[in-house]
């Protein structure tokens, strides 16, 4: 993580996190490398980690794993190795109690530093010059690659080969065809990774900066506003939404809409279907869009818990019955297209009319390479999260199938609780116990393995892990951590604050800035002449007399007023953090005390207690 | 205004006033000309110029204490200011009002009841500063407001007490912080009539905090404008997008007080809040509207983010009044705002790459 001077003590050191009770052993769902180690627990505990919560917010299940190093391969390739984004290298990650922390590593070096300049200049500038080109042929691979695991058969072990395997030219034996099956789907996965993060940085980043760039002029402009300035008006994501509703249209055109009550499953609305020509009709409409609109997920994350829409019909038919319902009550369901044109270009130029002019033409700019990267950073989720990854889940669970059907395994679903290792291994055993036709020991050895670590991971589950562990930094810097995990210094000390406990007042962020200092409680006009140099002032309002003392404080705080009150206009005036309408500082702050006024956040903090 | 008073003008109906006479009448009486021009509802009323406190000044015989007192004060001695001010405010006191600006002052005032319909309408006294300080005069604790006033004399005792707040210690600590502490200052009065104010408040057409000029900030409170400029409450809290008309963020407090008409008929009295009423929020989606609606009219006729003080009449469907506009000041500066660069350029700087962010 790129920090200054980092302070510790907020945040719990990872060495020191308890195991909850009856999670003992955990770690062997996990790679060694994926451990606070004591071997380098001076650098890792050293180091400023958060939970990646975003990503991971449940305990990982041992094969899930998979998807933690996969993407962080493949992501530290492209940001490191392949673009040198300057400042940062990738990221690296460790497990505690089933939860993922991860740290980003810094270039420190300033003549490393710009030496990757040149490399990033150079390769993002090629990017971002030939990005509609570039993600046409991205595409185009990301189809490809889903057509190939497809096309990926998981054989089964019989008792005697075929006799192709005898008579033929190309043949292999079963446990060939297994062993490679299960290679060949890891690496389609890994394929998939590399290709989901090679313009995820770039995308991210124009984005991001467009953002940002926003926030800084427009400091309280909502994200919903920012986001319908760039989002793409046809893009991938909203037709498997739209073939529904032309589904739904469909169903009360032909007359068959009466099939779809609320409350029935998607199966008994199929059956009724199937009964007449018009219902049958509808379901081979319905098939034709399941290819690839079905292939959505029902879940956001990486996990194997999602699904898709065509494993799990439940949420397309609730769509299709309210569509259905919708039109019936003769509303309208259709996207509005043309409205959100409309308000996307009415938006920005209402907004571009608030900015000067130079600031207007690189807003113009920012948005409209926004634009150009907003179809990848929304379609990467169809092509890679949803259609790939639910459909990798789908053909890791025909191994389970297969481990099932030979005993391995008490449920193929169980496949999950062994990490991708484990599945090799177990494979290995079922080939060769297959092949000599001897006892195998994968039914003893593995079922109370999966029993153990269900377990374990339903008590992970019920532990909070903290949100950072390991040094408080002084300064997040990684632009990785800040664009992609939106963990910004602000959030670092907010997280801090909280472990800190301690008194803390809230009330409006009146005036922006951070002071800690000495606390005046004045209660009345005609005391302001106690007020020394430097000192907070807290009172309960001031008033227009109060003008005098604005020079010698430091900060202020008011129990009312907002942030138009007179206290909050002068403290602006002189750029003094203020923050007002706390309701009881004089109360419950004393003189003496040293506090922390938080002026952009709008908090008062009690760090000292002692009194002169 | 030195001279004769022979042809000087003491007096002149708001909506006669543009910003050309800000010297003469003060800031605040300009704008609300300038507001009824660009037909935003302002109440009625009238502005007297420095003409008028040059006169009472003279008459009074007051011009050589005055500079005498002004004369004995050294930068910022806080002592040497509270005995020039008393010196000054107490002499201030005692002088009467000129028979010439009183008689003028009548008419006026005669003028505002017999278009509202009432013999002895309520209106409200407020300073009205004068010259480059006129755009802090927030900051200067020179916004002396007497509410609720009826009858002419009370109107001209308020009106000398707005001259004699040009003297007190913060307004002259202001001045010698510009540097100004021995100059005569001078300074024109506003006459408005009142408006019973169901809700009243302030709004800045961009967040004063944030420095956002997408937003306007709206405090509102119940009762007369009073309890919200003074700090004595703290009021509901919205930021309203001018964008779409959102309503970004709200926060409803609990108002413990409110100013209400003295039922003696002069004077306003701060009373409590009824419980009731102390934790709902004081405006709705459409009074909001109706107030960014007019915050943007007057913003696009100043050209500037303005400091708007308004009031919503009670029992009256179109209620809002805009009772003053001046500029922002204050406005606190955001440390991180993006430099306007090429695209290409800011991207590279997020990925640390490119030139510096500074």
């Amino acid at each position: 993580m790129a920090t200054t001077a980092p302070t510790a003590g907020a945040f719990p050191s990872p060495y020191e996190i308890e195991t909850p009770a009856g999670c003992e052993g955990w770690e062997e769902m996990y790679p060694y490398y994926a451990l606070f180690d004591e071997r380098r627990r001076e650098i890792d505990e050293n180091r400023f980690w958060f939970w990646n919560s975003m990503h991971f917010p449940m305990p990982m299940p041992a094969f899930d794993v998979i998807c933690i190093d996969s993407p962080y391969q493949a992501v530290g390739s492209w940001q490191n190795r392949v673009f040198a984004v300057p400042p940062a290298m990738g990221i690296d990650y460790r497990c505690v109690n089933g939860y993922i922390y991860i740290s980003g590593n810094p270039v420190t070096d300033p003549a490393k530093i710009a030496e990757r300049a040149e490399f990033f200049q150079k390769r993002a500038g090629y990017y971002f010059g030939n990005w509609s080109e570039l993600y046409g042929k991205w595409r185009a691979k990301m189809e490809a690659l889903i057509r190939e695991l497809g096309e990926l058969r998981v054989p089964d072990l019989p008792e005697y080969e075929p006799d192709e395997v005898a008579f033929g030219d190309d043949r292999n034996t079963a446990f060939y065809e297994v062993l490679d099956a299960y290679g060949r789907a890891l690496r389609l996965g890994d394929l998939m990774w590399q290709h989901h993060f090679e313009f995820l940085l770039l995308g991210y980043g124009a984005y991001g900066t467009f953002v940002e760039f926003c926030k800084g002029h427009l400091p309280d402009i909502p994200d919903q506003h920012i986001a319908q300035m760039v989002a793409g008006i046809d893009v991938l994501l909203f037709r498997p939404d739209a073939e529904l509703r032309r589904l739904a249209r469909l169903a009360i055109e032909i007359e068959v809409d009466s099939a779809f009550v609320q409350g029935r499953a998607p199966s008994e609305i199929d059956a009724e279907l199937a009964e007449t020509e018009a219902g049958r009709s509808w379901l081979d409409e319905l098939e034709k869009v399941k290819d690839p609109w079905f292939n959505m997920a029902t879940g956001d994350g990486l996990y194997h818990y999602y699904r898709s829409w065509l494993d799990d019909p439940s949420i397309p038919y609730a769509a299709l019955i309210g569509h259905i319902g919708a039109l019936n009550a003769g509303e309208k369901i259709d996207r509005p297209t043309e409205e959100i044109q409309r308000e996307r270009d009415r938006l920005a130029n209402e907004y571009g009319a608030l900015l000067d002019d130079e600031t207007r033409t690189s807003f113009n700019d920012l948005l409209n390479l926004s634009r150009t990267v907003f179809p990848y950073v929304e379609e990467h989720k169809f092509f890679c999260d949803y259609w790939f990854l639910t459909r990798w889940w789908n053909k890791i669970r025909e191994f389970g199938a297969l481990l099932e059907r030979n005993g391995f395994l008490e449920d193929s679903e169980d496949v999950f609780q062994l990490s991708r290792y484990e599945v090799a291994s177990a494979l290995d055993e079922l080939v060769l116990t297959w092949a000599t036709g001897g006892l195998p020991l994968g039914p003893k050895h593995w079922p109370p393995i999966v029993t153990r670590r269900k377990e374990i991971l339903e008590k992970l589950g019920e532990w909070t892990p903290p949100p950072a562990i390991g040094v408080t930094p002084e300064a997040v810097t990684d632009p990785m951590t800040i664009m992609l995990w939106g963990v910004t210094t602000e959030r670092v000390q907010e997280w801090a604050r909280q472990q800190d406990g301690g008194t803390v007042l809230r009330g409006a962020a009146a005036s922006p800035g951070v002071v800690e200092g000495v606390a005046r409680v004045v209660r009345s006009v005609d005391q302001i002449g106690d007020v020394r140099d430097g000192e907070i002032l807290v009172c309960g309002s001031t008033s227009p007399a109060w003008a005098p003392i604005f020079s010698k404080i430091k900060a202020t705080v008011t129990d009312v007023g907002g942030v138009m009150s007179h206290a909050a206009i002068v403290a602006r005036e002189y750029g003094l953090p203020a923050v007002v309408g706390t309701g009881r500082a004089t109360a419950s702050v004393r003189t003496g005390q040293t506090i922390r006024v938080d002026g952009t956040e709008g908090t008062v903090t009690v760090l000292a207690t002692q009194e002169p | 205004m030195p001279g004769t008073a022979a042809g000087a003008e003491y007096i002149r109906p708001l909506q006669r006033l543009t910003h050309a006479d800000e010297p003469r009448f003060g800031g605040k009486s300009a704008n609300l000309g300038e507001l009824l021009a660009a037909e935003i509802p302002v109440p009625p009323g009238f502005a007297i110029s420095t003409a008028a406190f040059h006169a009472f000044v003279r008459d009074a015989g007051l011009e050589g204490r005055i500079e005498g007192a002004l004369a004995r004060i050294t930068g910022g001695d806080l002592e040497a200011i509270a005995n020039a001010s008393h010196a000054i405010s107490e002499a201030m006191r005692f002088a009467p009002v000129p028979d010439v600006v009183r008689i003028e002052v009548e008419q006026h005032y005669a003028q505002i009841g017999k278009a509202a319909g009432v013999a002895s309408p309520p209106v409200a006294v407020r300073s009205s500063a004068v010259g480059e300080d006129s755009a802090d005069a927030t900051f200067a604790g020179q916004q002396e407001t007497y509410l609720w006033v009826r009858g002419v004399q009370h109107v001209c005792d308020a009106v000398r007490d707005c001259w004699v707040s040009l003297f007190s210690p913060p307004a002259i600590s202001y001045r010698a912080r510009l540097g100004q502490a021995q100059e005569p200052p001078a300074m024109g009065v506003t006459v408005q009539l009142m408006v019973d104010a169901e809700v009243s408040g302030v709004m800045f057409t961009c967040n004063p905090v944030s420095g956002d000029p997408s937003m306007v900030a709206v405090n509102a409170s119940w009762g007369l404008g009073l309890a919200v400029v003074g700090g004595e409450v703290t009021p509901d809290d919205y930021l309203v997008s001018k964008v779409t008309g959102e309503v970004v963020r709200e926060h409803v407090h609990a108002k413990q007080v409110e100013y209400v008409p003295d039922s003696s008929g002069g004077g306003a009295v701060r009373v409590e809040v009824p419980k009731e009423r102390r934790d709902i929020a004081c405006l709705d989606q459409a009074a909001l509207a109706q107030l960014i609606e007019v915050g943007k009219r007057v913003e696009r006729h100043f050209g500037s983010h303005q400091d708007i003080e308004w009031a919503l009449a009670r029992n009256n469907a179109d209620a809002l009044f805009v009772v003053q506009a001046r500029p922002v000041t204050g406005l606190a500066k955001k440390p991180e705002k993006p430099k306007p660069a090429s695209a290409m350029s800011l991207i590279m700087s997020s990925f640390g790459a490119g030139p510096p962010k500074d």
